[in-house]
């Protein structure tokens, strides 16, 4: 089990709930769309995910750790298993594209002579082989976002998180990026993508999670469907 | 694939050519330098005066303890003579004394010019002064010395200088205890200025902070980002601090015999090497210092 969520609530301060009732189970080798209108609660669900803040109420497991209670020393070995593509990229902008990419190989302690052909061969794939040396204030919104995939990618995480990954990006990128999605997710890794591009959800058919006024619900796809959302609901547990 | 290579050189570098995680680590940069410069500068200058002073009342200690003098008073000076070459003899006799000579009576008069002027008229009865030199391995019975002198010599006085040596033993001795104060309090004062510098810079970069977090730093990774900055900040800081007060001192023991301000040989090569303490100490007061101030902020965090 990849995540888990068990009845999870989520309020700022005297707010009503962000997050209510929360259940939900990515498992590995799942590919995940989260959809939901904006304020439905997608980003503050992914900041869950990847131990961003702490749930109000319920249970959370990453990788079989309950991180809901988990003392705080034990939680940057989970975030180096999560790969996050953030809304707003989140680059350093002090750095080139190349250091950016390398940063989780940096923190994880690898050797930059055994990264090295990797972040370059990374970069090149999504388009940025010419850019390696270019900071981000320099890098249009779609190159940032490359290199914002790039670097949530290239240590290979278990779980891959993505807030409207393409957002920023030419259709042709973008369909090169879901099939970079794709493959890491042959490989293994779980894969769970915010957006809200239905054009997006419908082309790849895979089982979506839906958040409307922070309840969160499953569905899965019939083969033939084309729909822009699915009807059924289909997973265990989910609200 | 294509030929591109990153040869990063445009990368930004910090301490031994990697690159700076947190270029605003110490959001205080020059500044905080300068101010490094004039602590290292006061401590430095004030473990040389500790140094300096410890040193000098040694060597007056040294040059105190193993001598006596002897005065003989009288109003007549034919007296004096007398009880001064009886004191001699028994001065000569004494075990543990190495040597006893008198001052002539131009000698003691040279001594007495400042308050009385010279030509001093020959019935004036001028002290007479035995100087004592002690044997360093063979103590002398002092209380046998007063009391043979006393009856041969009942006009003399023994003076061993023990007032004197302790007065000016307590004297270093506080002067040691102020440089001291004044170096923890420099210290102290900069440890402080380097806490709120460590906040600035980690409040400056915030962001750049909670995106390591959540990529997986540890806090130790993020404090070793934090602490290399401030470690070569220090570094030049403290020895810009070195080389002011350096020159300070070399200029205060050079110019004449030992100096014109220091006493001689006050600098020595071992002197000059303790003061490598103080920069040492401010580098590692800087990096120790932030490096705890960002694991202290860090631990409030998720």
């Amino acid at each position: 089990m990849i995540v888990q969520f068990n009845q999870v609530g989520l309020r700022y301060d005297d707010q009503p709930e962000t997050l209510s009732d929360v259940s939900m189970t990515v498992r590995e080798g799942d590919f995940r769309f989260l959809t939901g209108p904006s304020g439905a609660g997608k980003t503050s669900l992914l900041r869950l995910i990847y131990l961003a803040q702490r749930p109000t109420r319920g249970l959370i497991t990453l990788f079989g750790r309950d991180v809901t209670a988990a003392p705080r020393g034990e939680l940057p070995p989970l975030r180096r298993r999560v790969g996050v593509v953030f809304q707003d990229f989140r680059l350093l902008d002090h750095l080139t594209a190349f250091e950016n990419v390398a940063l989780p190989l940096k923190i994880a302690g690898v050797n930059p002579k055994r990264y090295r052909e990797d972040v370059m061969e990374l970069l090149t794939w999504v388009g940025l082989g010419d850019r390696m040396e270019a900071k981000p204030p320099t890098l249009s919104g779609g190159e940032k976002q490359r290199v914002a995939i790039a670097r949530a990618v290239v240590a290979k995480p278990d779980l891959i998180i993505a807030d409207e990954p393409t957002g920023n990006v030419d259709p042709e990128m973008g369909a090169r990026i879901m099939r970079l999605f794709l493959e890491l997710n042959k490989l293994g890794a779980a894969v769970l993508i915010a957006t809200h591009d239905h054009g997006l959800v419908q082309r790849f058919k895979k089982p979506l999670f839906r958040l409307q006024s922070g309840r969160l619900s499953a569905h899965v796809p019939k083969p033939q469907e084309r729909a822009p959302f699915y009807p059924r609901a289909a997973e265990g547990g989910a609200a | 694939m294509t030929d591109a290579v990153y040869d990063g050189e445009d990368a930004p570098r910090g301490g031994f050519g990697q690159p700076a995680l947190l270029p605003e680590a110490g959001a205080a940069g020059a500044p905080l330098t300068a101010v490094v410069a004039v602590m290292g500068f006061l401590a430095t200058l004030a473990l040389a005066g500790a140094l300096i002073v410890a040193g000098a009342a040694a060597q007056w200690t040294a040059d105190l303890t193993g001598a006596l003098t002897v005065q003989v008073t009288n109003g007549d000076p034919d007296e004096i003579s007398r009880q001064t070459e009886a004191a001699l003899r028994i001065l000569n006799e004494t075990p543990g004394v190495a040597k006893a000579e008198a001052r002539d009576r131009a000698a003691t008069a040279a001594l007495l010019e400042p308050w009385l002027g010279s030509n001093l008229p020959d019935t004036l009865p001028v002290p007479s002064l035995i100087e004592v030199d002690l044997a360093p391995d063979a103590a002398a019975d002092m209380a046998l010395l007063r009391t043979r002198l006393s009856a041969a010599a009942p006009d003399a006085s023994v003076d061993d200088h023990k007032v004197w040596n302790n007065k000016l033993l307590k004297f270093s001795t506080a002067l040691q205890w102020t440089a001291a104060a004044v170096v923890v309090l420099v210290f102290a004062a900069m440890a402080a200025t380097v806490v709120f510098a460590a906040r600035a810079g980690l409040a400056a970069n915030h962001e750049i902070v909670d995106v390591l977090h959540l990529i997986g730093a540890e806090d130790q990774f993020i404090a070793a980002q934090v602490q290399r900055h401030f470690f070569f900040l220090g570094l030049k800081g403290a020895f810009i601090g070195l080389a002011g007060a350096a020159a300070i001192l070399y200029a205060l023991s050079s110019g004449g015999q030992g100096g014109y301000f220091l006493p001689a040989g006050a600098l020595t090569p071992q002197t000059w090497a303790t003061l490598l303490i103080a920069p040492a100490a401010a580098c590692l007061l800087t990096t120790l210092t932030a490096r705890a101030t960002v694991l202290k902020a860090l631990s409030s965090r998720l």
